[in-house]
């Protein structure tokens, strides 16, 4: 198990303020995403990619991040696009911003998940700018579009030096602000395979109020039927801000799909996610208390998809 | 000839529309940044001590200096003198020693802000870190290290008592019958302790200021400002400037809640610009500096013991306040004050002992917030009533009831309570929310609570704090009313033109009021805190209006040849009861009136002035708090909360706040009522989400990501504002203010109301989720909570 990990930007020790403005920075807006990649290779660590530019430009501010060239990346072709077809499923551009993500009618539609995810960031002002791919490739344990990302079993298509690539999104986190992405790539866009059929999800964020907070805990519970379980379903739960990135929580969704759903069953299953969680203390959250709402919200997100299984069954 | 009209008094009593509302609404308002200074302006970035307590060794600024784009550099060698409202304890720069993180060491004029905030990093400072007080019971110990050494020499008012050689910069005591004797005669008494965190004001204008000096040496300030004449004055002596040479112009305020009361940054602004004659230098704080480097809510920790007799009669009130007031004290020591003479809060209660300590910290400054000490101290007295009530065994309201003060009742400091309608508020705010009816919670995992809280509040201010105000007409008969009051949002203007209109006889369309507050132009307002402009300046606004009206009418009455005593002004006409005669006010009141057959002209341009000043404040006994009239009067008043807890989280849902107030006379009630809704809020945000995590003197929680405060999607609940008006002997029209009232009651309210339902007391402040949960849930394990 992963040793707890400051799911936080680490406050500065001495008094070093944000600056009142940014640091000086080259802006460049390639239109080949060729361009970019080179561009990445050539500035390394010291360049940035901007889309929304809600998470960059705090950073830059705050003084944790001082990229010398920013590269927005939003405007090259298929980045604002988002499409749906019954047989391939959901492709979201990386830069399709939170608001306009939530409100397509396909995601309104086949994936109400991923819409309350959505909705749970920041505010309404922050999601007109913000968008999900940076919401990933931010890196943050605490992402809320992440959890949902994880149990709809999204795919990350990356531009590279070799061209496209895929990564699933359960591979993509690989600690605190550190993805899948290797030098030269880039995120291009998400894509969300057709859900199973007669699915139910739900996702819950608690925060310490209700407009605009960062998780203390994220967790989102998809469920559906499915003969080849022994129970006749299959669960999947994802986690957020409780371990250094976004979980998975596979001893719950065993539990589940070995033996015949109950009541106890359900509560072991909230057991096995509080189990998994590796939280620590911060200025949000006790790791006792994050543990417990672990354990409590994964049981009420849970009792909330299976009595939506039942009435559909 | 009169006119019928359901109000008397209109447009005063009428919810007329906000005189600033179009400006505000379509962003044509300016506010202090959005005034433009040409190319030539210079910015201002503050060096601030990293280290809670050390001494300053050494300041190199040469390399700043020769930074390209820095014209000077400011540093505590060019601020000898000190500064401070009541007690005068901090230097404008630090000069030997460094008290907080974020005390400013230097400050860095430079052609942009980016260049001065790179040259804040070049300048070098030595220090010795020293040993700091981080809790004011720490600070209260004999071996404390002294964070003011020179306490004993300074500058201090007659009715503030530090003592020299401690970290205490005032004790205020009241000592009235006998609690030692009266604990005997009790059946019940409870004794606890209680805590509350520093909280900030959250504006949403940061503090900005510019200032520029002239060739002649004469300052003009440019600040988001609830003080402008304060501020001249307390700059002006601690440059040691004739106040007629410091001219402060203070547009409209973008939120002040008590933080822009005072001086705090605006004075760093005026050093740095004496650098740079003839220039006007900016400083803008950012959201993060806001947080720590101006005035906070001070913390608190309360002892409190009360105890009653079996028929629910208390007796015997003991309390001990130890304020963490921070580095310095720029109201501190008057928020101790206040909180003494108040301790007992609106209860009516034979033996009381209070000891009111302010105590230096190693922390962030405390200053005015939103009820002046108020909120916190009622945290605590609210809670242990409630909880003396239970050991009693009676209803909390009608325990309150009890004992709560009546017109006649003799209060803590001895003085007899004026007339008060706080009976009324308890009976309306309670029966608001069904109070005695079980109400059921909307889910089986929620458990659903009632609660109550009063309070009281009197304007803490100097004795002799001033309004004065000038109304005068223009051609056609509109009036323009000057004031040195600010509005900050509160809604200050619109009702100084309610009552210069009813006062007048105008319609309240006829009249402006001028923005902004200009030192040089505006009459003399000591400053726009306490709740006092609505009572103080509003009766310098009727006087004015007077002093106008009366000049008309004896115009009139000599150019009708009538008694003035037949004449009166309606609706912008100058009538005779007597003769039915009527004329129009227009051009009158410029040009006056034509003797007969050409003989010249009488009268001319009319101008009223006003002022008031309260003379009737007696000093208080410095060993037993006692005085005749303590203060100028109290506003009372009771919130009721309906709320639900979520035992699976801890989460509070506020379902209901009623809150009745009485505040004499409502001049607007929506204003009244706006007043009350946004007190409810903030009391519901401050209860539930907000403290400073401070960690070593520093704040860990400095921006809004980790600093909560309720947005509009947390505070879905109803709330039913309640006007109660018994009138006010000294107040215009009856009226008192209401403006920090409204959050004084909230955070008990819904604590008492969390105890009702799950059970849980919580006696430090925020009640946070995690801290309901955590509690339930060694309350299920049989554990103490």
């Amino acid at each position: 198990m992963p040793a707890p990990t400051d799911v936080n930007i680490p406050a500065p020790s001495t008094l070093a303020m944000p600056s009142p403005g940014l640091p000086p920075f080259d802006y460049l807006c390639p239109d080949d995403p060729d361009e970019v990649v080179a561009l990445l290779l050539q500035h390394g660590r010291s360049a940035r990619l901007l889309m929304g530019g809600t998470d960059l430009f705090v950073q830059m501010r705050d003084g944790a991040l001082a990229p010398r060239v920013v590269i927005d990346v939003k405007r090259l072709p298929g980045m604002r696009e988002l499409s749906f077809d019954p047989a391939d499923g959901l492709h979201v551009g990386a830069a399709v911003n939170m608001n306009a993500l939530a409100a397509a009618p396909a995601v309104q539609q086949f994936y109400p998940l991923l819409a309350q995810a959505v909705a749970s960031v920041a505010s309404y002002q922050l999601r007109t700018r913000a968008t999900m791919g940076g919401n990933l490739c931010n890196g943050s344990p605490a992402a809320d579009t992440a959890p949902a990302a994880l149990v709809l079993d999204a795919q990350c298509v990356v531009w590279g030096p070799d061209g496209e690539r895929t990564i699933p999104a359960n591979n993509f986190f690989l600690g605190v602000r550190k993805t899948a992405l290797q030098p030269g790539e880039f995120l291009t866009r998400m894509e969300f395979p057709v859900p199973p059929t007669g699915y139910a999800g739900r996702y819950i964020k608690l925060g310490r109020n209700a407009g605009g907070d960062l998780a203390i805990v994220g967790v989102a519970v998809l469920g559906y039927p499915e003969t080849s379980a022994a129970s006749g379903y299959r669960f999947r739960f994802a986690l957020a801000s409780v371990a250094p990135t976004p979980i998975r929580v596979p001893e719950a969704e065993a539990l589940l799909a070995e033996q015949p759903i109950t009541s106890g069953l359900l509560s072991q299953a909230a057991l096995a996610a509080e189990d998994a969680a590796t939280p620590i203390n911060d200025l949000r959250g006790s790791a006792r208390y994050r543990k417990a709402m672990v354990r409590n919200l994964t049981r009420r997100a849970l009792d909330d998809v299976w009595n939506q299984l039942q009435a559909e069954g | 000839m009169s006119t019928t009209t359901t109000n008397p008094t209109r447009p005063v009593g009428d919810s007329v529309k906000r005189i600033d509302a179009l400006e505000k609404v379509t962003g044509e308002a300016l506010f202090a940044d959005d005034l433009q200074f040409g190319p030539g302006l210079l910015f201002g970035r503050i060096v601030r001590s990293p280290h809670p307590h050390a001494l300053i060794k050494h300041i190199d600024t040469s390399r700043a200096l020769a930074m390209p784009g820095v014209k000077a550099v400011v540093t505590g060698a060019d601020t000898p003198k000190q500064i401070g409202l009541y007690l005068k304890d901090r230097h404008i720069f630090c000069r030997e020693r460094t008290r907080y993180v974020g005390d400013p060491v230097a400050g860095v004029v430079a052609t942009s802000e980016e260049i001065a905030e790179a040259a804040c990093k070049l300048v070098e400072v030595e220090y010795e870190v020293l040993e700091p007080v981080l809790d004011p019971l720490r600070g209260m110990a004999p071996d404390a290290p002294l964070i003011h050494p020179d306490l004993g020499n300074y500058e201090v008012p007659n009715f503030i008592f530090p003592k020299a050689g401690t970290n205490i910069s005032n004790h205020f005591k009241i000592r009235k019958g006998d609690p030692d004797a009266a604990w005997a005669l009790c059946d019940a008494i409870v004794e606890d302790e209680f805590r509350v965190p520093h909280v900030q004001h959250v504006p949403i204008e940061p503090h900005v200021a510019v200032a520029k000096m002239d060739q002649r040496g004469e300052i003009t300030l440019w600040t988001s400002s609830q003080s402008p004449f304060a501020q001249r004055n307390l700059i002006a002596e601690a440059l040691g400037l004739s106040q007629s040479s410091v001219r402060v112009i203070a547009p409209f305020v973008g939120g002040g809640f008590g933080c822009k009361a005072g001086v705090t940054m605006e004075a760093l602004a005026v050093v740095m610009a004496q650098k740079v004659p003839g220039y006007a230098v900016k400083l803008r704080l950012t959201r993060e500096e806001e947080f720590f480097t101006t005035f906070v809510r001070q913390g608190l920790i309360a002892r409190t013991k009360i105890g009653a007799t079996a028929d629910g009669k208390i007796q015997a009130m003991q309390t001990e306040y130890f304020w963490d007031a921070g580095a310095y004290t720029e109201y501190g020591v008057n928020i101790t004050r206040a909180s003494g003479y108040s301790s007992t809060g609106p209860y009516e209660i034979p033996n009381v002992r209070a000891d009111s300590y302010c105590v230096y910290t190693n922390h962030p400054v405390g200053g005015a917030f939103r009820g002046f000490g108020m909120p916190e101290i009622h945290w605590g007295i609210e809670q242990i009533v409630d909880m003396l009530a239970e050991a009693i065994g009676m209803d909390k309201a009608e325990f309150r009831l009890k004992n709560c003060i009546r017109t006649g009742s003799i209060i803590a400091t001895g003085s007899t309570m004026h007339p008060v309608g706080l009976v009324e508020c308890i009976k309306q705010a309670t029966a608001a929310i069904h109070w005695g009816t079980e109400e059921r919670a909307s889910a089986p995992h929620k458990r659903r609570g009632k609660g109550l809280a009063i309070m009281w509040k009197a304007p803490a201010m100097p004795p002799n704090a001033g309004s004065s105000a000038s109304v005068r007409f223009n051609e056609d008969a509109t009036v323009t009313v000057s004031v040195g009051g600010q509005e900050i949002g509160q809604g200050a203007f619109t009702v100084a033109a309610q009552m210069a209109a009813a006062a007048l006889g105008v319609p309240y369309e006829w009249v402006r009021v001028e923005g902004p507050i200009d030192t040089q132009y505006n009459p003399y307002e000591w400053q726009t805190v306490a709740s006092r402009l609505t009572w103080s300046m509003g009766n310098a606004v009727m006087a004015a209006a007077k002093d106008a009206r009366r000049q008309v009418l004896d115009l009139a009455a000599e150019h009708w040849g009538e008694d003035v005593d037949h004449l009166d002004i309606k609706d912008g006409m100058v009538i005779s009861y007597r003769s039915e005669e009527a004329m129009p006010l227009k051009k009158m009141v410029v040009y006056g009136l034509p003797k007969p057959a050409g003989q010249g002209w009488r009268g001319g341009p009319i101008i009223g002035h006003g002022s008031f000043m309260p003379s009737y404040v007696t000093g208080l006994d410095p060993e037993t708090g006692q005085g005749p009239r303590s203060v100028v009067h109290y506003t009372t008043g009771c919130q009721a909360v309906d709320l639900e807890v979520d035992t699976i989280t801890g989460q509070v849902t506020i379902l209901r706040i009623a809150a009745a107030f009485d505040v004499g006379k409502a001049i607007n009630p929506d204003q009244v009522r706006a007043q009350i809704e946004g007190g409810a809020v903030q009391g519901a945000s401050t209860a539930l989400f907000e403290g400073f995590q401070l960690k070593n003197g520093k704040l860990a929680n400095h921006s809004f990501v980790d600093y909560r405060i309720a947005t509009s999607v947390d505070v879905p609940f109803e709330i039913i504002p309640i006007i109660i008006e018994v009138p006010q002997d000294d107040g215009p029209w009856g009226a008192r203010g209401i403006g920090e009232h409204s959050m004084v009651p909230t955070a008990p309210a819904i604590a008492n109301a969390v105890a009702d339902a799950i059970g849980v007391r919580v006696l430090e402040l925020p009640i946070t989720a995690e801290k309901l949960y955590l509690a339930l849930e060694a309350q299920a394990d049989g554990m103490p909570v």
